[in-house]
């Protein structure tokens, strides 16, 4: 253990690598902050370099990049409403109402430190748990994700803003934009409506560029009337008011009141983290399921007036939800490097990496001498990683907030421009930018009747995976007892059924207003 | 920051010249041309390449074709861009390849499933309409076991699917893809009914091994790379391999093939590189000779070569040059004919669960809750917008202004995905950005200098930097 962990210190903090962890940083926080381009596609571009690069480099620039590209994908969404990842969407409300309030750097150092915390924590927990925890993948079969599946749907449609049956409408929409094309799980074409481009199905990347991004751009032109005001410089006077020079201004904007926020939310970062480093490390789950669950959670657990700010600009939604979404990444690593299968997108590039360099995921990389230190190391970098974040992720958030003082009319234009890129960039189609412009009009809709977009998004991502789950679990048994057959089967299906049955329990007893007490999560 | 000062200094310099109006927008239109570069060249290759690959990022097919642009960029000495076309397993991303411009500037990944899909209807791509450049790498399927199943070899498992037909379960990809088709061949050959094993639908190899694990599948039918892991953990055990021989790799050598146990029946995954058919002949000659170094060994970046590559990440690296690859590929096609052209695969396999159920159980939800709302609203007519639409009186924009302006910026989105091919994507990009911001009452030289640096900065940004692959437009260049 010592020598190996000897030798990791030393292969780590050689000159090369810190630059590396840098560079790669930085490349990470520019990518995740542009909408469209996600964490897995920056570590794409960059796996070619990393043939390259030593092994210790090579992983020490995938795991800095992906930590920083996961927060940098809240600069978007909080400054533009453009969610710049699908775990994002959990709180893009919330975040967007604390810029219109003016209140942006505070809502971004939320989410710096608390992504810090949760990547800190799930980062704690590969490192003591990953042999032990990594095994509960072979408990989890089609069943497991069928009501891991639900209870994600669930949690997005339960506690979304505004009724129950609005949050049901957008997920139904969704599980139906995500029946669009050639499934995996039925070989033939569904809601094409002879439209060949559509056998592709929905790309949530660009359905959540639009639902969001674009149709903010839309109302936005709507509020413009060049005849009536001149144009809105207003917003550059405000900066004299602040003292002090730009690093400690910047700081109390940013950094403001978050020390006894973090001395209060000790539990909270314990259950949110729980959530994510758990439903992180299973194949196929990942930060998505496990910013809603958690968001989900934190508001069960707030006080009646607490729980009225989730949606309209709630800090503690915004912390709980980054914190799990954070903890997840390396909850992603423990089967990729225990089991050798990938825990996400991400962790399936960085399997390639690893045999590239002649390393064997599996149980044996914990006992080999030559590659114990890389284990290691990849532990070691996934603490600075988190570190370094904080100062980077500082100066990513005031040139980002720069954005707010550019005026109306000529941020919304690039705004609009790019929507049309991010929606391009993923799949290099234009049919991709009629989905987004498609998915814009629907959020106007949306908007207009107060039905929440977020459930549509996990909608789409997860219609796929519930119904090949739904599928897999009859094509094994007939019968659906075997739904409740496993223990860990049985206590997430128990626990959906609770999620759906609290609000109506809630609605009989009415007068009395009873609040339930937030599921035992953190047990399964 | 930056930007201010240039807001600032424009509007002065806007104040002097005013009544000038369109000058200034023409002359940046020309910087930003001059900018973005219109070299025309006859030799090829004299802008960036696009590699479309059918499937996601991640995964195999993936990681061949990034290594494989590497190599070709080094030899060709352009940029060569990686696009993931994923979706209809394989339809988008083969049909992308095989019918983009025949001008040489679109290389296509072809993989396994191109032999297939059209024997499903699911598209008139074939073969044919690809030129085929070189094959770069032959995966035979494998048949896999949990390491505690009662089955030790082929013999074993074959006597079971004989005595209990229609009762073991097997995964590996998605229904009537290509791991399936591998077992159903091996079915046929052996006389049995391909539908004797149940296959049970799922994303790929990956969540497939992860079921075998749990206990819930008897078998797993994918590649041996995919696999590898657990092999080597010891976790599953390879009953046999779809090749003809051996592997020759260290790796895999101690596998049994099935023809070594009586079996007749070999299948392969395949990934090469074809290109659209009409692709001028000398055009084709330069890929191939590049790419006959590359396979080769000969061509070298930063001291290491394709086949080295090949060989770390625990992939096999067979490769056919153009007419023996499409003999392979005229082969292939032919062996998945056979198999999807029998009866049980004629008719859609429906399982337990129609393809409909699903979409109608989402519809009935949508239904239910909308009736719900509707119902709701009309008890309590007097409920008040609150929230995010109060807060922007999106209720009180509904002005046929308001209307006109959102429609503009709706039309932005159509002009662009109509124009940006013939026009490119800078000029493009800068008409909308001017005549929206002049729209929403910017003054005329600052939309403009915003129109020219943000386009050509954009464009810098994603094609140079982030590699994305934008319209460059056709009339600028030809």
């Amino acid at each position: 253990m010592s020598d190996a962990f000897q030798a990791a210190l030393e292969n780590t903090f050689t000159l090369k690598v810190l630059l590396v962890i840098l560079v790669s940083a930085s490349y990470g926080l520019f990518v995740g902050a542009i909408p469209g381009l996600t964490a897995t596609m920056a570590v794409a571009l960059m796996v070619p370099f990393t043939f390259f690069l030593d092994p210790v480099s090579g992983l020490a620039a995938i795991v800095t990049m992906e930590a920083c590209c996961i927060f940098a994908g809240d600069i978007p969404t909080t400054l533009m409403r453009i969610p710049g990842t699908p775990s994002s969407a959990a709180y893009v409300d919330d975040a967007y109402c604390l810029t219109q309030q003016g209140r942006h750097q505070q809502a971004l150092g939320v989410s710096l430190v608390y992504s810090v915390v949760g990547g800190l924590v799930g980062a704690l927990v590969l490192i003591f748990l990953a042999p032990q925890l990594a095994r509960i993948a072979f408990e989890f079969s089609s069943y497991e994700y069928f009501w891991l599946c639900v209870l994600g749907l669930s949690c997005a449609a339960v506690v979304s803003r505004g009724s129950i049956a609005k949050g049901l409408i957008a997920l139904s929409i969704g599980l139906l934009l995500s029946c669009v094309g050639l499934g995996s799980t039925h070989s033939v074409p569904r809601l094409t409506f002879g439209i060949d481009e559509l056998i592709t199905g929905i790309n949530f990347i660009p359905a959540m560029i639009g639902l969001f991004g674009l149709a903010e751009v839309l109302r936005n032109f709507a509020k413009i009337n060049p005849e009536l005001s001149s144009p809105d410089r207003a917003t550059r006077t405000d900066r004299s008011t602040v003292t002090g020079n730009w690093l400690s201004r910047g700081v109390a904007e940013v950094f403001g009141g978050l020390i006894p926020r973090l001395k209060k939310s000790g539990s909270r970062i314990a259950s949110s983290s729980a959530i994510g480093s758990a439903i992180g490390m299973l194949p196929g789950a990942g930060a998505d399921i496990a910013a809603w669950v958690s968001y989900a959670v934190s508001k069960r657990r707030s006080t009646p007036e607490e729980k009225e700010q989730y949606g309209k600009g709630s800090l503690d939604g915004i912390a709980d939800a980054t914190t799990a979404n954070n903890a997840s990444l390396a909850g992603a690593w423990i089967p990729a490097l225990v089991l050798g299968i990938p825990g996400d997108s991400v962790t399936a590039i960085v399997i390639g990496v690893l045999l590239m360099k002649n390393i064997q995921p599996g149980p044996g990389i914990f006992h080999d001498p030559v590659q114990l230190p890389l284990v290691y190391g990849i532990y070691i970098t996934f603490i600075l990683a988190n570190l370094l974040l904080i100062p980077l992720g500082f100066l990513a958030i005031r040139a980002g907030s720069l954005i707010i003082r550019i005026p109306r009319q000529i941020i919304l234009p690039l705004i609009l421009m790019f929507c049309i890129v991010g929606a391009f960039a993923i799949n290099g189609s234009y049919f991709d930018v009629g989905v987004m412009l498609v998915m814009g009009l629907l959020g106007v809709v949306l908007e207009r009747f107060e039905v929440p977009a977020g459930p549509v998004v996990l909608g789409i991502i997860l219609g796929g995976r519930l119904e090949e789950a739904f599928v897999q679990s009859l094509t094994k048994s007939d019968s659906l007892t075997a739904f409740f057959g496993r223990p860990i089967a049985a206590g997430l299906g128990v626990l959906c059924i609770v999620l759906w049955l609290a609000p109506v329990i809630s609605w009989m007893r009415r007068p009395r207003l009873a609040t339930q007490p937030s599921p035992p999560l953190e047990h399964r | 920051m930056l930007l201010h000062q240039f807001t600032d200094m424009a509007t002065r310099i806007e104040d002097r010249n005013s009544g000038r109006l369109i000058q200034p927008f023409t002359l940046a239109l020309l910087i930003s041309v001059c900018l973005t570069g219109c070299q025309k060249s006859s030799e090829y290759p004299s802008r960036p390449i696009t590699l479309v690959c059918p499937w996601a990022v991640g995964g195999g097919t993936d990681r061949v074709s990034r290594q494989i642009a590497v190599f070709l960029e080094s030899e060709l000495g352009t940029p060569v861009n990686v696009v993931n076309a994923t979706g209809g397993q394989g339809v988008t991303g083969h049909s992308r390849g095989l019918r983009a411009k025949p001008d040489g500037y679109t290389i296509s990944m072809m993989t396994l499933e191109l032999s297939m899909l059209h024997w499903r209807n699911l598209t008139d791509l074939t073969w044919e309409d690809a030129a085929p450049l070189m094959s770069l790498n032959e995966d035979p399927a494998a048949l896999f076991v949990k390491a505690d199943s009662e089955f030790q070899t082929v013999k074993d498992l074959e006597a079971a699917i004989e005595d209990r037909p229609e009762e073991l379960k097997a995964s590996g990809t998605a229904a009537l893809a290509a791991w399936h088709l591998a077992l159903a061949g091996w079915l046929i050959s052996l006389d049995q009914n391909p539908t004797d094993v149940i296959w049970m639908p799922s994303q790929g190899s990956a969540p497939s091994l992860q079921e075998l694990m749990t206990g819930d599948l008897d078998l797993v039918c994918c590649s041996l790379p995919e696999a590898k892991s657990l092999l080597v953990s010891g976790d599953i055990r390879c009953l046999g391999v779809m090749a003809d021989d051996r592997q020759a790799s260290d790796d895999f050598k101690d596998y049994p093939t099935l023809k070594e146990q009586g079996s007749d029946w070999a299948l392969t995954g395949w990934r090469g590189l074809g290109i659209a058919k009409d692709t001028p002949p000398e055009i084709q000659e330069k890929l191939v000779t590049v790419l006959k170094r590359i396979v080769g060994g000969k061509a070298r970046v930063n001291g290491e070569s394709f086949p080295e590559f090949m060989d770390r990440q625990g992939f096999d690296h067979t490769s056919r040059p153009t007419t023996e690859f499409a003999d392979f590929l005229k082969r292939n096609d032919e062996m998945f004919g056979v198999i999807l052209n029998r009866p049980e695969f004629q008719s859609v396999q429906s399982g337990p669960v129609g393809p409909n159920v699903f979409p109608a159980i989402a519809g009935g939800m949508f239904g239910l809750s909308l009736i719900i709302v509707l119902a709701g609203a009309s008890r309590r007519p007097t409920a008040s917008i609150t929230g995010i639409a109060a807060a922007n009186n999106i209720v009180d924009a509904a002005t046929p202004h308001a209307i006109f302006l959102s429609g503009c910026a709706v039309a932005a989105v159509i002009f662009h995905m109509l124009a940006a091919d013939t026009l490119g994507f800078v000029t493009t990009s800068a008409i909308i950005l001017f005549l929206t911001s002049k729209l929403l009452g910017e003054r005329l030289l600052t939309s403009a200098i915003v129109a020219i640096v943000a386009s050509v900065g954009i464009y810098q940004l994603f094609s140079g930097l982030l590699r994305v692959p934008l319209p460059i437009g056709s009339f600028l260049l030809f």
